[in-house]
C-alpha cells in the first residue's frame, strides 16, 4: 500500500504504526492488569469484601473467608 | 484488533483512558475511605454514643 493511501486513515496512522502502537498498548494493558490482580489479592487477604450469609464477622481470617465463599460458589 | 488505532487517535485515546482510570481510582479510594471496614487510615470508628446511651439506662433499671 502506498504511503498516501496509508495516511488516509481517520487517525492518520499507517498500518505499521498502528501495529507498533497496538503491541505496546497490549503489553501495558497486561502489566496494568497483573498489578491490579496482585493488589486485589492482597486486599482480599487483608479484608474480603463479599460478606458471608451472616455478615463480615465470620470472615475475619483467611480460612473462614474461604469457607464463607464456598456456599456462594457451590 | 490493531485497526482500532486507524480509527482512534492513540494520543487522545491515551489521555482519555488515563483520565478515566485516574478519576475511577480516586472515586474508589474515597468510597473505601468512607466505609468503616475498608478505611485503612483510621480503621473502624467506635460504636456510636447513641447506642451506649440506649443500653445504659436499661442495664441500671
Amino acid at each position: 500500500m502506498a504511503n498516501d493511501m496509508d495516511r488516509s486513515s481517520l487517525s492518520g496512522l499507517t498500518e505499521a504504526e498502528a501495529k507498533e502502537f497496538h503491541a505496546l498498548f497490549i503489553k501495558s494493558f497486561i502489566a496494568f492488569t497483573v498489578i491490579a490482580i496482585i493488589a486485589h489479592i492482597l486486599v482480599w487477604n487483608w479484608r474480603p469484601w463479599i460478606p458471608g450469609p451472616k455478615g463480615y464477622a465470620l470472615l475475619d481470617g483467611v480460612h473462614t473467608a474461604v469457607h464463607g465463599l464456598l456456599p456462594l460458589v457451590s | 484488533m490493531y485497526r482500532v488505532w486507524l480509527l482512534f487517535d492513540p494520543r487522545r485515546t491515551l489521555v482519555a483512558l488515563f483520565t478515566f482510570l485516574f478519576v475511577l481510582a480516586l472515586l474508589i479510594h474515597f468510597i473505601l475511605l468512607s466505609t468503616d471496614r475498608f478505611n485503612w487510615l483510621e480503621g473502624p470508628h467506635p460504636a456510636k454514643t447513641g447506642q451506649i446511651e440506649q443500653t445504659m439506662p436499661s442495664s441500671f433499671a
